[in-house]
């Protein structure tokens, strides 16, 4: 059944809708929330501590799922939800609530209000109700903090960056189409099913997964400056998950997926897509384990893009600068080399597609109500800019429009499309000699090919190792002869930064996307990243965690014993 | 009733339907009885398969506009398997593994052809898992016991299989919780100064499956159907007065009317706008008058703990000592009332209270228990877990999800010795405040209700205690009331029960939604948990403290 979820204009998709829908005639929602603004700034203007910034933010989303296991639908699942955010700001740009807490514990920060709104503006009074008692409460939250900030300043020693707090930024005006969702959802239903069903050829195969999401959100954000934005997104993944237990009590796991910004930009027919991640989750299972190991690597496709995003995007957002209880790897470089020469990095969230791929990290404008910019992060290997939101850094007093956050929690600068890009590269033939070549310089006993990672996690701060960790799903073991490769499991890439990136020997010319969700301080926001293939000269690899539960005693049922 | 649900375009999910799962999941429980065995381990005794099917429809709005609102179809399979015999096995026991041998997945909702293979497939994982763990914690359990030198009860009573007819149901009615939470908050937020009117409400309806190796193949109707409205308004000191409503009904045949439902969440904002207004008192020591439904709110909190005979589970020696024998809280021979009163429990009484069934969720049918007599415990309620000194099951074995089958509270009446009237409670009331010194008696209409009281905070800390009071008032001689708010009770407990001084006539049958006895009782949310039914007599306490628990603060900032 083709149905229209309630009450919102149905655009097509993203791109489609921004060129040609025009805006909702009234906007209810709209109004209430500026009405409100306007009610609370007039009032909160004759406190004795008065904001100097007030902004409110409304997130509507629609959504529907479809899953399915073992060939069996879990039905059509449809959501509608309405959330909200406040950002209050006392005292001045210079210095406000949110300056940093100098040794502040987990119990110095009180929570932020959850502001959940009815459905439908009309009538007014619930939507106003919602957004006044969350107002009122982050209002009195801020007067509590800045006490605390202003005893900070007074009792520690003096901050290392002597930054503003707030940028005030010139407003904007920006009113989109809302966005809406028009999906055949039984007939996906029909899709997963039958995807998942194909399953059932592979015993080997203990449990599987495989889902259609949609997601339709109009983000409404006001302010106190008088900026007012309605921007849609939409957004579709078809994603296949599945699992089994190795001999020796590893769990392993494939996950593959493919994201657009438009339904049609999906296949189809995704039973193709279950039979490779069965036939390579079988294979996996027969692979051997790997052991610790140092030695030369390519970072193959989706590998290489989430390295840089964890390893080196993480690392550059503003906050990170400025706070003092962060490694700062890289706030003292501006200037210098950080990568070789060959290698550049910018961030764009304008950018809406890489090649045929729509990019999930692209957005119209951040959380902070600022229009994103393209920063060039790293120029040919030296460090250049951050990513900002509207609380400057040392040197960078401007947001670049990436202060971003989930719903419920307070923006910090973030990526959108990280990109990579390589001045001199090699076709990927070329890499694997190369490849080939610094396992024997080094003498090392072989070579590893990431080609797939599930993700990844990096610590940034001072009282941890600054490392991070990439679980990589496909791991090929090359040799410097004319051996076959040979698929290997059980391993997980690890290391620092610095030292890594000054191990990166080449790029190839071939680039690939990850699409995802990126978890950090300010909650789940989507993301893209593209990299080129990379050689490094060494990496090092630690054993994964595992269980050790026994797979399945009886065959599955209807399998022969 | 159903053909009136039909003809107003609800679904129905015929027996067929789900017949050809309950053929799938029996033959993988034969498989798995037959097959299953890890090397030098016995293998399974008892593969029980508790096939949960339904739909459920559940909204919440706020200020009389929805907020969210789902419903579809559930399907869960709760998987048991137990290693060892009726006499020791692994039930019962925390430690050697974390599922213990029971857990719980949802299954694929689908009615297209195929299904029942993949509930089976997920079923194939379930009961692997299951015994694994069941086989590492009958083992952590012979080692925890070995020297120690006790005598130890069976782990469960056999009985005779349960075999019924299928039966389907007829889906939740969406629309209709829809427009109950939205009238409902409206109503609470017709009343000038509510800060908050919020209202949640869940209709689950669908049938109980119940298939083991024992020969079990019963279909047991399950469905209820909760109703919470809540509302705030902050007096002008701060202080958050709060007050509610909940109702829990079979199903809407036996739910109040919309309009009564509506005029009550009115008289409880109401009631939040008179308190606010109201200066916040002291603490308070002296006799409490506990008006119905807050009697009714006050047994069930103390007194359940005490009718459920289920033993706790055991543990081995570990960085909390040795727990290998665990006495039940619930004491055959404690004096948990005053002389002359009673208390029993039949879930078969009323077929119309909230917490009637014919048979528990063991497949035992349900019987009459006389708990209390004269004061004092003389039973209890028992599920298939047995205890030195009772075997047999009662037929009150229910629980959430995979928690153990331990015996609940069904359809709960406590009676007085002697049933006064009204006046004569408030007269002697008033008598015994004279005696402490007070010109006024405090009088305690509701009390919040354990599974929304700050995640089962109390007075006390975390339950057992007793949850503060919605509503209550100062009553003095002269007969006039006064509002009261922001008290908290202190050090309350089932020993409080014994110091009731005087008892009213006791109320009508209270659907109220409960979790299993044991530290999560209070964590059940907002419309989780099982339906059950209390009646008991207002009732006048010698002596009670409750102490002034403020804490919050003003508004800075005028209302819309």
């Amino acid at each position: 059944m083709r149905r229209p979820l309630a009450g919102l204009v149905a655009v097509a998709t993203l791109t489609a809708s921004l060129a040609t829908a025009a805006p909702p005639a009234d906007d209810p929602l709209l109004d209430v929330a500026q009405a409100e603004l306007d009610r609370l700034w007039e009032a909160l203007a004759t406190r004795p501590e008065p904001p100097h910034h007030l902004q409110l933010a409304i997130v509507d989303t629609l959504s529907v799922r479809v899953e399915a296991t073992h060939g069996a639908s879990n039905g059509v699942r449809s959501n509608h939800t309405r959330q909200g955010d406040v950002d209050i700001r006392v005292g001045t740009p210079q210095l406000d609530n949110t300056h940093q807490l100098r040794d502040a514990t987990w119990y110095d920060e009180e929570p932020r209000p959850e502001v959940v709104l009815p459905l439908s503006a009309d009538p007014a009074r619930p939507t106003a109700m919602a957004l006044w008692q969350a107002t009122d409460e982050a209002y009195a939250t801020a007067v509590r903090r800045l006490i605390k900030v202003r005893s900070d300043l007074s009792v520690k020693v003096a901050s290392e960056d002597s930054s503003a707090d707030f940028w005030p930024a010139p407003p904007r005006v920006d009113l989109g189409p809302t966005a809406g969702l028009d999906v055949d959802d039984r007939a996906w239903e029909e899709r997963v099913r039958t995807a998942s069903a194909a399953f059932r050829a592979w015993p080997q195969v203990h449990d599987d997964n495989v889902s259609f999401t949609a997601q339709a959100t109009t983000t409404s954000l006001l302010t106190s400056e008088g900026t007012r934005l309605r921007t849609p997104r939409t957004w579709f993944r078809v994603s296949i998950w599945a699992s089994t237990t190795a001999d020796d009590g590893m769990e392993l796991s494939v996950f593959d997926y493919l994201d657009a910004a438009g339904e049609e930009g999906l296949p189809t027919d995704l039973s193709a897509m279950a039979s490779a991640a069965a036939e390579r989750l079988v294979a996996l299972r027969n692979a051997p384990v790997v052991d610790p190991f140092a030695g030369p690597a390519i970072l193959r496709g989706r590998a290489a893009a989430v390295f840089f995003h964890e390893i080196l995007g993480h690392r550059v957002e503003g906050h990170r600068q400025k706070d003092e209880d962060e490694g700062q790897t890289f706030t003292a470089k501006v200037g210098e080399y950080i990568l070789p020469e060959f290698l550049s990095v910018h961030d764009d969230p304008k950018l809406e597609r890489l090649g045929d791929l729509d990019l999930a990290g692209h957005y119209l404008y951040d959380d902070e109500g600022v229009a994103p910019q393209r920063v060039t992060v790293v120029d040919h290997g030296i460090l250049r800019n951050f990513l900002l939101s509207r609380s400057p850094i040392d040197g960078f007093s401007a947001s670049n429009g990436h202060g971003r956050r989930q719903t419920g929690a307070a923006p910090t600068p973030r990526q959108g499309n990280l990109l990579v890009s390589a001045s001199s590269s090699v076709p990927y033939a070329q890499l694997r000699v190369m490849l080939k070549d610094e396992i024997r310089a080094s003498g090392a006993p072989f070579g590893l090919v990431f080609d797939d990672i599930s993700g990844g996690f990096t610590f940034t701060g001072r009282s941890t190792p600054n490392a991070y960790t990439v679980t990589p799903v496909t791991v090929w073991r090359v040799h410097a002869d004319d051996r076959p490769d040979e698929l290997v499991r059980g391993v997980d890439l690890i290391g620092t930064p610095l030292t890594t990136f000054s191990r990166i020997v080449a790029a190839s010319d071939e680039v690939s996307v990850f699409n995802g969700t990126c978890g950090a301080e300010s909650g789940w926001v989507p993301v893209s990243a593209a990299a080129p293939d990379l050689l490094v000269s060494q990496v090092e690899v630690q054993r994964r965690e595992k269980a050790h539960d026994r797979p399945p005693l009886l065959p599955p049922p209807g399998a022969a014993p | 009733m159903i053909a009136m649900l039909c003809s107003a375009g609800l679904a129905a999910t015929p027996p067929e339907q789900l017949s050809v799962l309950a053929d799938a999941v029996q033959e993988e429980i034969d498989r798995s009885m037959e097959q299953l065995k890890l090397p030098d381990q016995p293998g399974p005794y008892l593969v029980a398969v508790d096939l949960l099917d339904g739909d459920v429809a559940t909204a919440s709005a706020s200020m009389g506009a929805l907020v969210s609102t789902e419903h579809g179809p559930y399907r869960n399979g709760r998987v048991e398997v137990r290693v060892g015999s009726y006499e020791l096995d692994n039930s019962n026991f925390d430690g050697g593994s974390i599922t213990g041998g029971a857990l719980s997945r949802p299954l694929p909702t689908d009615d297209a052809p195929g299904t029942a293979d993949a509930v089976r497939q997920e079923l194939w994982l379930s009961i692997d898992v299951a015994y694994k763990a069941a086989a590492e914690t009958h083992a952590a359990k012979l080692a925890a016991r070995e020297g120690v030198d006790a005598e130890f009860p069976p782990d469960l009573v056999p009985i005779a299989p349960l075999v019924t007819e299928p039966v389907g149901y007829v889906d939740a009615d969406g629309a209709r919780v829809e427009q109950v939470v939205t009238e409902l908050s409206a109503a609470m937020a017709s009343v000038p100064g509510m800060e908050s009117a919020w209202a949640m409400a869940r209709e689950w309806r669908g049938v109980r499956v119940l298939l083991s190796s024992e020969g079990h193949r019963a279909w047991l109707p399950a469905g209820f159907i909760v109703v919470r409205v809540e509302g705030q308004l902050r007096a002008p000191d701060g202080d958050l007065v709060t007050d509610g409503r909940w109702w829990v009904a079979p199903d809407w045949e036996h739910l109040q009317p919309l309009e009564v439902m509506a005029a009550e969440a009115t008289s409880a904002a109401s009631w939040t706008l008179a308190a606010a207004h109201r200066p916040a008192v002291d603490d308070y020591l002296g006799p409490v008058l506990f008006e119905g439904p807050a009697a009714t709110e006050l047994f069930r909190q103390l007194l359940a703990p005490q009718l459920s005979g289920s033993p706790p589970p055991s543990h081995g020696r570990d960085v909390f000592g040795s727990g290998v024998e665990q006495r039940p809280e619930a004491r055959l021979g404690r004096r948990l009332l005053p002389e002359g009163w009673s208390v029993s429990d039949d879930p078969t009484a009323d077929p119309e209270a909230a917490g009637a069934y014919a048979f528990d969720y063991e497949g035992v049918p349900a019987r009459a228990v006389p708990l209390v007599e004269d004061g004092v415990l003389r039973g209890v309620l028992m599920s298939r877990i047995p205890r030195a000194d009772l075997q047999a099951s009662t037929g009150h074995g229910r629980s959430l999800g995979a928690e153990r089958r331990v015996a609940m509270p069904a359809v709960v009446t406590v009676r007085p010795d002697k049933e006064r009237s009204e006046r004569q409670l408030r007269r002697k009331a008033l008598a015994l405040a004279r005696q402490a010194g007070l010109d006024h008696v405090l009088v305690v209409r509701r009390i919040a209700p354990l599974a929304t009281a700050e995640d089962g905070w109390t007075g006390d800390g975390l339950a057992p205690g007793l949850t503060p009071p919605l509503e209550a008032y100062r009553l003095y001689a002269d007969g006039h009331t006064e509002p009261v708010r922001g008290l908290g009770f202190a050090g309350v407990d089932r020993r409080t029960l014994r110091d009731i001084a005087m008892a009213g006539h006791v109320g009508p049958l209270v659907g109220v939604m409960d979790g299993s006895p044991g530290p999560g009782r209070a964590n059940i949310g907002t419309v989780g948990g099982l339906p059950a039914s209390w009646a008991a007599p207002p009732v006048l306490i010698g002596e009670l403290e409750l102490r002034h628990c403020s804490g919050d603060e003003p508004r800075l900032i005028p209302p819309p």
